[in-house]
């Protein structure tokens, strides 16, 4: 197996399993009509409230979509397969992560202005929200992957990659949620973003390795 | 010392409901795991010895 | 630097033998600071002038506060020794730790509410330090729960490791962001637990209190540790012999 081969495969699967980018999206949209209906339609409420209520549904989404990440691939086998093949693990971890965030990145970006009216965000905000969703998701990904490593053995792990995983989550929608409320407010969010981009290179310099060491752990 | 009497000390001026109901609660969660610690210690420590005397008691026979 | 001692702390049965001798020690000594730091704390510091006698309950909040910190960096270390020298004991003191350090950041969230009720008027306040302090306690529950949900106990050991790896790293992170999105919501009017400058009659109880609560859970700590021993190295030959010296 070389990386190319890999990323073949791995494409391919993806686009076998389109089901897995429709159900993040659906849970997405049905995390975002929760709040109209649970706290208030109203756009007083919701046009302040919208860069919260879209990251809130994203993280829960993404790490959800993160968790069964290997759990297929440990299943029949070829998880083993990969740590046997040679390749160096971490690299293709990274691999099957980029595929991942296109996947449901991707699809998510091109609906979010749709989202984002349902919402009442206005249309001079729309970018500022997907930049925060461009430069904050690669963390979510990349240190949702580290829980889902770890608990590829275990048959219900769901929950537990959600309690253990959501607290690192709090600072990258902080910051997020801020930049989007400072645009609101018609304030610089140049330094936030450069904060939720330095939270995800620091992710990507740290998450591969130690999800690699996390998978190898629970194969014996 | 910050009171004049007992009664006062127990008042805590209008507090006394708050100051101590913390410390009640500290002092349970305190007690608790000291209680929970010793007792784990003491009964895996009962258990290794009856483990130890029937391998024993076993040999012997 | 002679390195010994750290050696001598990766034995499980010089640790033991350890904590046999020393730990009930250090757990009086913790008690009888503790008990001066309350005496002193609740009889003879001087109320404060803004928050009355509910300033007492500093006593408790601090300390357990601080001990809810110091507990999530010891296990971030312990993880951190364990997966580069793979030491032995680093896992066991982590077991034993983290449900203290989730029952000391549950204390101190404890107290911040109820002295929040005659302070701010309500029973939380969604201030910076409490904020930190309830995700702290849900890092906690995390590990707790990755501790407790494998049974395989190498893998639980090193997901533990790891979770406190990434925790150690997250923690100034948290605090950071923390702290700035109190700054945007809400400007701080005054801080629980937080006076620029403390009378010494306050500080010094607050002190001996600290320095109690510190020596208690090192020896609660300890004594888990031996429990974690005697269960994982239950065929060792030393268990046998500490469990006839030990008798029942």
């Amino acid at each position: 197996m070389t990386y190319l081969s890999f990323l073949k495969s791995e494409l391919l699967a993806v686009f076998y399993r389109k089901q897995d980018t429709i159900n993040a999206l659906a849970f997405f949209l049905i995390v975002i009509t929760l709040f109209p209906l649970g706290v208030n339609p109203s756009a007083d409420f919701l046009e302040p409230a919208a860069g919260g209520i879209v990251w809130c549904a994203a993280s829960l989404a993404i790490l959800l979509s993160v968790e069964s990440l290997f759990k297929e691939d440990f299943n029949d086998g070829s998880l083993e397969q990969l740590i046997a093949s040679g390749l160096y693990l971490p690299i293709t971890i990274l691999i099957k992560l980029v595929i991942q965030w296109c996947a449901v990145i991707v699809p998510l970006l091109l609906l979010i202005p749709l989202f984002s009216q349902m919402l009442f965000l206005p249309w001079s905000i729309v970018h500022v929200l997907i930049f925060t969703l461009l430069l904050g998701s690669p963390a979510l990904f990349l240190v949702g992957t580290i829980g889902a490593a770890l608990t590829v053995s275990l048959k219900r792990g769901a929950v537990l990659v959600l309690l253990i995983i959501l607290p690192f989550y709090l600072p990258v929608i902080i910051f997020a949620t801020g930049a989007i409320s400072a645009a609101q407010a018609g304030q610089d969010y140049s330094g936030q973003l450069a904060i939720l981009g330095a939270i995800s290179l620091l992710s990507l310099a740290l998450s591969p390795g130690m999800s690699a060491v996390s998978i190898k752990a629970s194969m014996n | 010392m910050a009171f004049e009497s007992f009664s006062e000390f127990l008042a805590m001026g209008t507090h006394g409901p708050y100051v101590w109901s913390v410390y009640g609660i500290t002092g349970v969660f305190l007690v608790g795991m000291v209680l929970q610690t010793l007792s784990a210690k003491k009964k895996q420590l009962k258990r290794l010895h009856s483990i130890l005397v029937k391998d024993v008691s076993e040999r012997e026979k | 630097m002679n390195w010994t001692w750290f050696h001598k702390f990766g034995s499980p049965k010089w640790f033991f033998q350890w904590a046999d001798k020393w730990g009930k020690l250090i757990f009086y000594i913790g008690i009888a600071l503790f008990l001066v730091g309350l005496v002193l704390g609740l009889g003879f510091a001087p109320e404060d002038y803004q928050q009355g006698n509910s300033v007492r309950i500093i006593y408790i909040h601090v300390p357990a506060a601080m001990l809810a910190q110091s507990c999530y960096l010891a296990l971030g270390v312990a993880g951190i020794v364990f997966m580069v020298w793979q030491m032995k004991m680093a896992p066991i003191f982590m077991k034993a730790m983290a449900p203290i350090g989730a029952v000391m950041a549950f204390l101190a969230l404890m107290s911040g509410a109820i002295w929040g009720k005659p302070t701010w008027g309500t029973w939380w306040v969604w201030d910076a330090r409490l904020t930190s302090v309830l995700i702290l306690f849900l890092m906690y529950l995390g590990i707790v729960a990755i501790q407790n949900s494998f049974d395989d106990t190498k893998l639980a050991d090193k997901a533990a490791a790891i979770i406190a790896i990434i925790g150690l790293i997250n923690l100034p992170i948290i605090k950071y962001s923390v702290e700035w999105w109190n700054s945007l919501h809400q400007p701080a009017t005054f801080v629980i637990g937080e006076k620029p400058s403390m009378p010494s009659e306050m500080w010094v109880p607050l002190l001996f209190s600290v320095l109690g609560f510190y020596c208690i859970v090192t020896a609660l700590v300890c004594w888990r540790m031996q429990t974690e021993l005697l269960i994982r190295e239950r065929r060792a030959s030393w268990v046998k012999k500490e469990v006839t010296k030990h008798g029942v």
